[in-house]
This record gives structure tokens, sequence and C-alpha cells, in this order.
């Protein structure tokens, strides 16, 4: 208790990566919902490896054109960073999504192609760059212990950015997710609503792999919003239920990561990965409750 | 049978009132998909405040008359001619089939009907009381206020019909586009939708357009019908297009 009351201290050293975590725990599972009720987990999982390789290829573009830069992320860096890594993330969920709505081929494969073909490419990328085992492996790693204020002030700020449109424009974006003939219908512009979805889903993707990593990104994409399903009789309870199991279990993961001195990303997704585990076997018990869920996600 | 028989009569007469209103007319309209046409040659008037099936077995290109209907397909020649409403373009209530729903999300019946107000609620707005409270009356209207707080998903087939029909309703819309809304509901669901579907064209004097494969349903309760079979598209009243003469005449066989 006494290293809970530690970390949530303002005087704490790693504040900011403390505060980075939870913001991300927060945020990521309400863009995991759409994922998961457009069945588009898989992208989930390829989408923060792409987001990565944005990173590495927007941190080799200067080597490229011949400029000379430092060795340790500046902010200069990290908004390249975060502009590659968007970019790219952007690009990816288009045409993934494009390819997914055409419905031919079989989305897994392309899926797997793309998340070995994005992390065989960052590797390869770094490993060309001389600057890349000093810093800025940490920061495509998303080591959180070294967060400054202007990568908390960017990450805050772009999450406050996602959480709006998503809460300003929730009933579009449900409608076109739902039921794109309606929406049609009803003379929505389907294509905007879905171009802002995947660039908020982007946008959030982009800021996560670059604060926390890809690997943590994907868990707090996807498995708060798997967990919250099991449980959640309603979209509301659904998204509010996905959105505080992300941001509590990024707070005890830090916590138990501190306490046993271990990386904490890692800790943080097999945290969430026993606790979707153990939040199944819950469910599987409970008089009736989640059994449309359960067989819904199948 | 005789219920369905008086009904037409009724809705008959619905139809000579406005029997110079067209609502929706095709002038040798091609459809399909890719350029590729499905039919071809289809000219049909349909009359506002009318019932019109149209009629025809799986792969006949229904879905896709229905589909260009409403914009989401290009036609490939000709056509479409839609009255206005006000000076408005027509708004359509389209109830597709209930199966096609994904049950993943966790939507209740009255959320599904809510969806119908969406279209007049500006993005970034909240939907305000008084259309809250219209999509409780259309499902009121439907019968299906008991199971409204429900979940969409668990509600039997008939159930969500009524649902998607308080949705539809709940555009105010000027014509209802039915796809095959009986399919998978039990005969008692069946003719309550009908019965429904009915009541709305005498109150609100809406035009229905309603796809099915059932040949009972369209001579019980259809006024004007669109039988597409083997490429040819065959337009005109119910009890003259479903009589035993032209049933063996459009099937190329003897009566006797």
């Amino acid at each position: 208790m006494e290293t809970l009351r530690q970390i949530l201290s303002p005087d704490f050293l790693l504040r900011n990566s403390v505060y980075t975590s939870v913001l991300i725990g927060f945020s990521c599972p309400l863009v995991g919902v759409f994922l998961v009720m457009r069945r588009l987990v898989f992208m989930g999982v390829a989408l923060p490896q792409i987001s990565s390789t944005g990173v590495a290829i927007a941190l080799s573009l200067p080597l490229w054109l011949g400029f000379r830069l430092t060795g340790h992320p500046s902010e200069s860096v990290h908004v390249l960073a975060f502009a590659g890594s968007m970019t790219l993330s952007l690009i990816a969920i288009l045409v993934l999504a494009f390819l997914e709505r055409r419905g031919r081929g079989q989305p897994e494969s392309r899926l797997g192609t793309a998340y070995v073909v994005a992390a065989s490419l960052s590797i390869l990328l770094l490993a060309r760059n001389p600057y890349g085992e000093i810093g800025w492996l940490d920061m495509l790693k998303g080591e959180v212990i070294t967060i400054s204020n202007f990568d908390l002030a960017l990450t805050a700020g772009t999450l406050a950015l996602v959480l709006a449109a998503l809460g300003f424009f929730y009933k579009e974006l449900l409608l076109v997710s739902f039921d794109r003939v309606m929406a049609i219908t009803l003379r929505k512009n389907v294509l905007f609503w879905d171009v802002l979805l995947y660039l908020l889903i982007g946008l959030t993707v982009s800021m996560a792999v670059l604060s926390v990593g890809p690997l943590i990104a994907f868990g707090f994409l996807l498995i708060p919003a798997l967990m919250a399903y099991l449980f959640a009789r309603n979209m509301r309870q659904f998204t509010t239920l996905a959105s505080l199991i992300g941001g509590v279990v990024a707070l005890l993961g830090f916590w138990i990561a501190y306490q046993l001195d271990l990386p904490v990303g890692p800790t943080d997704v097999v945290l969430l990965g026993v606790l979707y585990a153990v939040a199944w076997v819950i469910a599987k018990f409970l008089p009736g409750g989640s059994r449309g869920s359960r067989k819904n996600l199948g | 049978m005789e219920h369905g028989s008086t009904r037409a009569s009724a809705g008959r007469t619905l139809l000579n009132k406005h029997m110079n209103e067209a609502s929706i007319k095709l002038d040798n309209l091609s459809i399909g998909y890719n350029s590729q046409p499905v039919l071809s040659g289809i000219s049909v008037s349909i009359s506002r405040a009318s019932f019109t099936a149209i009629l025809g077995a799986n792969g006949s290109g229904k879905s896709t008359l229905l589909k260009t209907l409403l914009g989401l397909l290009p036609a490939i020649a000709g056509r479409i001619e839609m009255a206005t409403s006000a000076g408005k373009p027509l708004m359509f209530g389209y109830v597709p089939q209930s199966i096609q729903f994904d049950p993943i999300y966790l939507l209740t019946g009255f959320e599904v009907a809510l969806m119908g107000t969406f279209g007049r609620v500006r993005p970034g707005r909240f939907v305000p009381p008084s259309e809250r409270a219209f999509t409780h009356e259309c499902l009121r209207a439907v019968g299906a206020e008991e199971f409204a707080s429900k979940r969409f998903a668990e509600l039997s087939g008939g159930q969500k019909q009524r649902v998607l029909i308080a949705r539809a309703l709940a555009t105010r819309p000027d014509v209802l586009m039915l796809d095959e809304p009986t399919a998978g509901v039990d005969p008692t669901a069946t003719h309550a939708v009908l019965d429904f579907i009915w009541q709305i064209i005498r109150e609100r004097e809406i035009t229905v357009l309603f796809v099915t494969h059932d040949f009972a349903l369209v001579r019980d309760h259809a006024q004007q019908v669109i039988w597409l079979h083997h490429g040819k598209v065959e337009c005109g009243a119910a009890q003259e297009l479903l009589t035993p003469e032209r049933l063996a005449e459009i099937f190329e066989i003897g009566v006797g």
C-alpha cells in the first residue's frame, strides 16, 4: 500500500509514466470497443505493429536525407515519430478496411502478413540506423519509464481530442457501424464517418504505440473491451466498463511492476490476460448473465 | 383469406384515390452489378399510398431492384423518377431482413428504433426528448413497446421485425420498403406484421414496397405486383396477375 501511495504522489519521479499509462489504459479500450463490434480484432493486433513501423520510417527519414540528429529523442524527433506513426497507421487502416469491405480473400491472412512484414521492416530500418540503439529503440519499444512533460502533454492532448470526437459523434459512428444501409437511406455520408472513425483509431493507436509500445497498445485496445463484453448488458455499460478496466489495470500494472522491479508494459499485458481468464470463468458461472454475449463473440 | 381479400379491396379504393399520383416511376430501367444487368426494361409506376409487392424466386433480382430504388446501387440504364414530398426528396423507411444484423451489438430494441430519428438530429447533438417520445410512439404502434427494453439480438424474429418497422416509421417515411419482412417469422406474427402495414397505409398514406417470394401473401395483401420471373418483369394488379390463367401463361404450362 505504501508503494501505491508513493506512485500516486505528485512528487513521484516517474509520475509522467504513471499518468501516461493510465491515460492510454482509459482511452485505448474506447476505440477498441469499435474494433470488437466491427469484428476487426485482428486489425487491432496488426495496427500497433504497423504504427511502430511508421515510427521507424519517420526516424530513418532524416538520415536518408543526410541530416544529423542527436541520439536521444528530442521534442521535434518525437513529433516526427508521431507523424510517421499516424501516417502509416491511417494508410494501413484505410487500405485494410477497404479490402475488408470488399469481402474478398481471407482477412486473417492479410492482417497476419501485414503484421509480420511490419515487424520485420521495423527491425531492418533500425538496424541500419546508427542512432537506433541509443534512445530511439526505447521509444519504439515503448519505454514507459522515459516520458517527458512534452510527451505527456502530447498524449493527453491527442487522447482528449479522440475522446471528444467519440463522445460528440457517437450516434453517427454507431449507426454506420451497426447498419450502413440505414445510414445511407438517412442520407448520412457513410464514407466520411468511416474515415473519421478510422482516423480516431489511427490517432489513438499511434499515440499509444509511441508512449507505451505496440505490445501494450494491442493489449489495451482489445483485452479490456473483450472483458467488458462478458458482463455488459448495453452499449453504455460496454464502453464505460472497458475504459474503466483499462485505466485501473494500467495503474495496478504499474504498481506491481514497480513493487517487483519488472518492466511495466509486459506486466500490464500479462495482468490483463490473467484478469480476462478470471473474468471468463466468472462470466461462465454467472446465472444467465452473459450467455448471449459469449456466444456472439464466438 | 377472407380477411385478406377485404383488406385488398379497401386498398383498391385507396389506390384509385391516388391513381394519378405516382410516387415512383421506373422508365425502361436496367439494374445489376458492375454494369452486368440482372434485369432490363423495367417500366412501372408505383402509386402513392399503395401496397406493391415485388415478387420473385431467389436470385430473380428482387433485392437488386430494392437496392437500386434505395440508391445503394446505381441503375445501369433507364430512369427512376421520384415524386417529392413538400419540395423535398422522398424519405425512405427501409426494413431489412432481421437476420442480417450482427448480434454482437449490445443494443436494446428501443435503441435500434431510435436510429430512425438520427436523420433529423444533427451530428454532435443528443436525440431530443421529443424524438425519443416519437420513437416510443412508433414502438407502441407496432406493438413492440413491451419488449423494446430487451436486447435486440435476443428478440424473436417477429419481435425484431416489429422493432425494425418501428425504426422505419421513426424516419417519418414517404415510402416504406420491406425486404422479406416475414422471412423466419411464424404465420401469426406474419399476419400481425401485414395487418399493421395495412393500417399504416390507411392512416398515414405511406407507399409500401414489399419484397417477398410468398405467392399467398401477395395474393392476400398486395394491390399491385411487380413479378420478376426468368429475367422478365410482369406488372399489374394482384387480382389480375395472379389468376390461374395468367400464372399458367407466365410459367408456360398448360391449363386444364
